[in-house]
């Protein structure tokens, strides 16, 4: 029980991260890796707001969506945006991203240069206080679940709720279904193709962003803390089937759960091991991703 | 002038020109950068193999690093034996072995007997190329046979790369574990010793990355480059016309990762030491970057690609006014060769000849 | 516009600046007669750099002390700092510029044994000099490193692992580390020193390094039966654990946790409210009550910034820059050989207290002590060896003060 607890908590950081890479990946065949820096901001938002600005965690997860979306924005117009249709391209430029990001905050914006530091960045070690009441422990069918954990838990929940409401229940989101299907065509009808992709990813960073927050939360905060995520998030997304929200969903708890057992029985190293050779296996038997039901 | 032949004429140019300088060049040069140098033309080879899969074939594997890597621990393992404080039994080994184990290669420690056909350099060197290659006929064959592509086939490789490397760490008392294997002995072949730091290194790498140039030239003049260019085009279209599209793409991916294994080698000697470290994400990413920026679809502009970016890399990160934002400079770099020359300097060159004569209507292309 | 352009022309003129040596067939640079080049090679990009960055402005710092009183033989010792990155393939090169395009006769650098590994051939081939700050595994014997300030799990490891059974009354012990060679040598002598005073180890586990996951593990903890844990654990790895310790509802009174890691810095990073209570074992803390501490600290939150802290793997580094050149000093000569040949017996009064290298072995003899963990994120001394203790290096394999592996002649195993 409490492996299989522990493995859902897995699962839902893997699917908070997952979520924006896989409308990113999804609408725009976009493979950005700079997504782990996203994460990597939000959790530094969550530092200098707790620090400056007196913000308790709550507060910070709107904060850093809307920080982490603007900077999603700004490389969205800049870059991305010349290299749609060219996915192995937007994998080296998102790259180059993520080394400049990096060294932003390790030399302050350019201000440490100058001579000038913000306490909260640099390329030392951060942190963020916790609320008391996410600290506590809870005891459930005979496992003990840390409260922090499940709080995760309800945040990938509510998350993925949202995305999925705005995704096939909006208009916004039928642009955006459009988009990915048919891109020419859905421009042809009228659909701003240019502002759904620019919304669109900075909707998918700020998810990201999000994701730091509760991330700061159980690990230390540094400039590269956001790398090993993407390259897991990466594997959730094409596992459980590209643009299909339902199965990014499911693939992060298959995976989270496969780590989680594995781990107990052998150690965390095969844990890892298994994970990546399940999704190799599922990639190649299932190419278009676990879930698909219809293929295009 | 026929186009083709200038362009044919410019290319061999550029050739010659190319290995000239390289050739020239450790008499210019004193030994640190004979030998910095020489591991950027091991970097080159691995290039020139990504070139060959990604550009010409449109397979863009993420773990080229493994190759290398493995690569460089087949002749890191037969060097290590070759020291004499080494023998009968590496010291790696007897620091990780049971105390009453027995002091021999076949049962020191679990698995240690796989170390006893490396007592000869000549095994390590043959394996170095041959592991890497069955390695990738074995996922290269479920990948491609089950009809995997583009991505998916990234994502791949990137995975087995991660399981290799976290195999290797694990196993500490048969790898070394994250500490690699550093107490290597110079190689020598007919009682010549090849001092790192001396020309021998460099025009053992130098020629190397010759031969690999001109047997890559030669395969891709053959009918196999036509067909992989016809692969990489339209891989459908390709099937349709009757060619086995899945060997084509078997054959070259195993031909590149033999490549890389080659380049680990060297690097082996060049730098006297293999550790995990090589087959991390980010290393494979920056083959990638180096092909990308020399031109991913020629071999030529792979290489310089490589020097180039390495070069770049060294002189930023050693000069103080550069050194706080020398990963600005090289991610910098990166997004600017993707966004402004997406066919690299290669196609940059390409162009400028293409404009001085006086028909070049069809635009850039972009390779996938 | 015209910024940048500058800018441009600025770099590339730059870059063939720096180029311009490799066209000259000489080895090294001309230096000037006043002037001995320094190597200094602590990451201040990548992974390690958090560390890595603070020892890299405390060999500064000691450097810059040196000079004040007026160098070493007479001469400004000149640092030239390389950044290799955390990344062994970089550390190897920049060793490579600075043994032999700059000639350094010593390379002050490393963090990580990964790092000291790709670094080792090129200073034993070429005769230079690596002086090694940090504490780790030992197993290794090299006339060309100088393990100035650097424990060995003997020092680590004799002192508090009968302190946990004799002070606190706990007899299982749970070992858990990252997966490469510190944690591995140090589980090794834990073994054979758990078995010569009843302790038992109930479990030996390892989590891959820079992985932060750590539930599975904190939860295996929880059903070993262990009354103890003894941490090996490194890196963001640690922060991950302390904190998912906590979450899981474990409290350091219950289930007391000795590291062997853990410095002020991780502690300042992960929030001292989760370390508070955990025990340190290592042979400096920030605490320490000596005269000459108190002078350390001070000098340097007035060179960092006043909320800098001082930690183990700085101090050492402070011990290797000033002891290297006592060493020189007394050699008359900055040469490699010169300076390893008159190391040996060599004492510092370093903040931890007295500091000796050992002629046979070259690592240094240091004071055990343990740490508790305060709120404030620094360590109250529970514990401390009246005298330095004797370097083993090999003491994962066995190695006793009677039966030296590590000698002046090299290792025998």
């Amino acid at each position: 029980m409490e492996t299989f607890v522990i493995g859902l908590s897995i699962a839902s950081i893997l699917f908070m991260v997952a979520l924006g890479l896989a409308i990113i990946y999804g609408t725009m065949k976009v493979i950005n890796l700079a997504h782990g820096e996203m994460v990597m901001i939000g959790a530094y938002v969550t530092v200098l707001a707790t620090k400056h600005l007196g913000f308790n965690l709550y507060l910070c997860l709107p904060l850093a969506f809307l920080v982490t979306a603007g900077f999603g924005l700004v490389i969205e117009r800049t870059v991305v945006r010349r290299l749609y249709g060219r996915l192995l391209d937007t994998l080296l430029a998102t790259w180059g991203i993520a080394l400049i990001l990096q060294q932003l905050i390790r030399i302050h914006f350019g201000l440490g240069l100058f001579g000038i530091h913000i306490d909260g960045l640099g390329s030392d070690l951060q942190n963020v206080p916790v609320p008391g009441e996410l600290q506590q422990t809870l005891h459930f069918l005979g496992a003990n679940i840390p409260v922090y954990r499940a709080f995760i838990f309800v945040v990938a929940l509510l998350l993925g709720a949202v995305t999925w409401w705005l995704i096939y229940r909006t208009r916004f989101g039928s642009q955006l279904r459009a988009v990915s299907v048919a891109r020419n065509t859905a421009a042809a009808c009228g659909v701003n193709d240019k502002r759904v992709n620019m919304l669109a990813f900075a909707y998918g960073s700020g998810l990201a962003g999000i994701a730091g927050v509760l991330v700061s939360g159980f690990k230390t905060v540094s400039p590269d803390m956001g790398t090993p995520y993407v390259v897991d998030a990466f594997l959730v997304v094409v596992a459980g089937g590209v643009g299909h929200l339902a199965g990014t969903f499911l693939s992060a708890g298959i995976l989270g759960e496969v780590q989680s057992f594995v781990a107990m029985w052998l150690n965390d190293v095969y844990g890892r091991t298994v994970l990546f050779a399940v999704v190799i296996l599922i990639l190649l038997f299932k190419p278009q991703g676990l879930f698909v039901s219809r293929s295009r | 002038m026929d186009e083709r032949m200038k362009h044919r004429t410019a290319t061999i140019a550029a050739y010659l020109l190319f290995f000239a300088v390289i050739f020239a060049l450790p008499f210019f040069l004193n030994s640190f950068w004979t030998n910095r140098v020489a591991t950027y033309l091991v970097y080159s080879i691995c290039a020139v193999g990504i070139s060959l899969s990604w550009g010409y074939a449109g397979i863009l594997s993420l773990g080229q690093g493994l190759f290398f890597g493995i690569g460089a621990y087949m002749l890191a393992m037969s060097l290590t034996l070759a020291v004499p404080e080494n023998n009968p039994v590496p010291e790696l080994m007897l620091l990780n072995m049971q105390p009453d184990a027995v002091r021999d290669l076949c049962c020191v420690t679990p698995g240690s007997f796989l170390w006893i056909p490396f007592r000869s350099v000549a095994f390590g060197m043959i394996a170095a190329i041959v592991v890497p290659c069955v390695l990738a006929a074995g996922l290269g064959y479920v990948m491609f046979k089950r009809r995997t592509t583009g991505v998916y086939v990234s994502i791949i490789t990137l995975a087995f790369a991660l399981i290799g490397q976290l195999l290797i760490i694990n196993n500490q008392p048969l790898t070394g574990g994250f500490n690699g294997l550093a107490n290597l002995a110079w190689l020598e072949i007919g009682g010549f010793e090849f001092d790192p730091y001396g020309p021998s290194i460099y025009y053992l790498v130098a020629g190397t990355l010759l031969a690999v140039v001109l047997v890559s030239r030669a395969m891709l003049s053959a009918r196999i480059g036509q067909v992989l260019k016809a692969v990489r085009e339209d891989e459908a279209r390709a099937r349709y016309l009757g060619y086995d599209v899945e060997n084509y793409k078997l054959f070259i991916f195993c031909f590149s990762a033999g490549i890389a294994g080659l380049a680990g080698m060297l690097f082996t000697l060049t730098a006297e030491f293999a550790s995990p470290s090589l087959m991390a994400t980010s290393f494979s990413i920056s083959m990638v970057i180096w092909a990308a920026t020399g031109g991913r679809a020629s071999l030529l502009g792979a290489c310089i690609g490589a020097l180039l970016v390495n070069f770049v890399g060294s002189v930023a990160s050693e000069s103080p006014a550069f050194q706080p934002v020398w990963p600005i400079v090289l991610g910098g770099l990166f997004v600017f060769v993707v966004l402004v020359m997406p066919n690299g300097i290669a196609g940059i060159v390409k162009d400028l000849i293409g404009r001085s004569g006086k028909a070049r209507a069809v635009g850039q292309e972009v390779y996938p | 516009m015209q910024n940048r352009r500058t800018f441009i022309k600025a770099s590339g003129l730059a870059a063939m600046g720096l180029a311009a040596p490799a066209i000259l067939r000489l080895d090294g640079r001309a230096w000037a007669a006043d002037e001995i080049p320094v190597g200094i090679m602590y990451s201040l990009t990548g992974t390690t750099a958090i560390v890595e960055k603070s020892m890299n402005q405390c060999a500064q710092m000691a450097i810059a002390e040196i000079n004040a009183k007026g160098g070493v033989l007479g001469k400004q010792l000149k640092p030239i700092i390389e950044d290799p990155a955390s990344e062994p393939r970089i550390y190897s090169e920049k060793a490579r510029k600075l043994a032999i395009e700059d000639q350094v006769p010593v390379i002050f650098g490393c963090y990580t044994t990964a790092s000291r590994k790709a670094v080792l051939p090129v200073v034993e081939r070429r005769k230079g000099l690596l002086v090694w700050p940090t504490w780790y595994e030992g197993e290794e014997c090299s006339k060309n490193v100088l393990y100035a300030g650097s424990a060995v799990p003997n020092q680590q490891l004799e002192n508090s692992l009968p302190w946990l059974k004799k002070n606190l009354g706990k007899s299982k012990l749970f070992i858990v580390g990252s997966d490469y060679a510190f944690p591995r040598g140090m589980a090794k002598t834990s073994k054979t020193i758990c078995q010569g005073i009843g302790m038992e180890v109930v479990g030996d586990e390892y989590l891959p390094l820079g992985h932060t996951e750590w539930a599975s593990m904190v939860s295996k903890i929880g059903s070993s039966g262990a009354d103890v844990i003894f941490s090996n654990v490194v890196g963001d790895s640690i922060v991950a654990f302390y904190r998912e310790l906590r979450n899981q509802g474990y409290d350091f009174e219950k289930l007391p946790l000795c590291s062997s890691t853990t410095t002020e810095v991780e502690i300042k990073a992960m929030g001292p409210e989760y370390a508070q209570g955990s025990y340190v074992s290592l042979p400096y803390f920030q605490t320490v009550d000596t005269p000459q501490n108190k002078v350390f600290v001070e000098a340097f939150k007035a060179y960092a910034g006043t909320d800098a802290v001082t930690h183990a793997a700085m101090e050492a580094v402070y011990i290797g820059v000033n002891m290297w050149a006592m060493a020189a000093e007394k050699a008359g000569d900055v040469s490699p050989e010169a300076v390893v040949a008159n190391a040996g017996g060599l004492s510092f009064d370093a903040p931890q207290g007295k500091v000796t290298i050992d002629p046979e072995n070259l690592h240094s003899y240091l004071t055990p002590r343990i740490g508790k963990t305060r709120a404030d994120g620094l360590l109250d001394i529970v514990d401390q060896y009246p005298e330095p203790l004797l370097p083993l290096p090999y003491s994962s394999v066995g190695e006793t003060a009677e039966k030296r592996i590590c000698t002046a002649g090299g290792a025998v195993l």
